[in-house]
């Protein structure tokens, strides 16, 4: 089903969507306060031919969405050219269904563009892939080298791990997170601006 | 009056994803498990994770794997693995 204008316009503004979150917002403005933008992205998304609308679908709790929503609110704000609504995904499953990872899992944030006729642009869905991929390499690491890991198999259930493994693989997910935080926004940035690009031009 | 059980321990294990909205699940099956079995586990274990996780795993036997299996299981399966192992 083909998002409607009258549609879009249901969503909450992102202002709005602030106003209603009842957790994470310390975490979720802390990331707005500390993005840090490059002028050539920013100047990107000013020099964009029309008015982008963004359909962004999200939850309070999702810790993908804590740290990418407010990477499209900054770009909005700096641009002036992305009209963004946000929807929560639980209460919007006619709108998350369209845009399933994978085909089947609901994950979020997705961010769905559309041109100032709605025609769809592309979507861009949880986290960039390459982080994903970085995440995993250097979990791979960490099972080589890190001595409470010793002996386990890679991908072994935190339910049959010991928890002197489960406490180093959490730690891991901590500083990951901490360690590349400006690699992983750079990225999300440069999917974001290839996807509207390769979009307009079509 | 309940009395204690007597054989051999059952321990359940859930996994669940901390940052995916999946509280009311883990606390459904935990409510289902201590309805069911009232003094027969020895414990009930619930460890936030993340990436999307719900495991559950019974006496160190996977029972249950959102990777592996889909979705999250039914409260049914997971008493029967219970059930099972009390049995044994």
């Amino acid at each position: 089903m083909a998002v409607t204008r009258e549609r879009f316009e249901q969503g909450l503004t992102y202002d709005g969507y602030k106003a209603q979150m009842t957790r994470n917002l310390d975490r979720f403005e802390e990331n707005e306060r500390t993005l840090e933008l490059a002028a050539d992205d920013v100047q990107f998304f000013k020099s964009l031919p029309q008015t982008v609308h963004v359909l962004a679908i999200t939850e309070d709790w999702c810790g993908d969405a804590i740290a990418n929503l407010p990477i499209l609110g900054g770009l909005a704000q700096a641009s002036d050219k992305l009209n963004v609504r946000v929807f929560l995904r639980d209460q919007n499953l006619d709108l998350i269904d369209q845009y399933l990872k994978d085909g089947q899992h609901r994950s979020i944030p997705v961010f769905a563009f559309f041109d100032e006729d709605f025609r769809p642009i592309g979507h861009w869905i949880e986290r960039p892939a390459s982080i994903t991929a970085m995440q995993s390499e250097a979990m791979a690491e960490l099972y080589a080298t890190a001595p409470e890991l010793a002996g386990v198999v890679p991908g072994t259930s935190p339910g049959q791990l010991p928890e002197a493994a489960r406490n180093r693989m959490m730690q891991f997910f901590g500083s990951f997170r901490a360690q590349h935080r400006a690699e992983a926004d750079a990225e999300v940035v440069r999917e974001l601006r290839e996807l509207v690009a390769a979009g307009l031009s079509k | 009056m309940e009395t204690l059980a007597a054989h051999k321990p059952v321990k359940v294990t859930i996994v669940y994803c901390a940052s995916c909205g999946y509280e009311p699940y883990t606390l459904d099956l935990v409510s289902a498990l201590m309805k069911t079995f009232l003094y027969d586990l020895a414990a009930i274990e619930i460890i936030p994770w993340q990436d999307g996780a719900f495991d559950v795993v019974v006496n160190g036997d996977m029972i249950h794997s959102m990777y592996r299996d889909g979705g999250f299981p039914a409260n049914e399966t997971i008493i029967a693995a219970v059930r099972e192992r009390l049995a044994q």
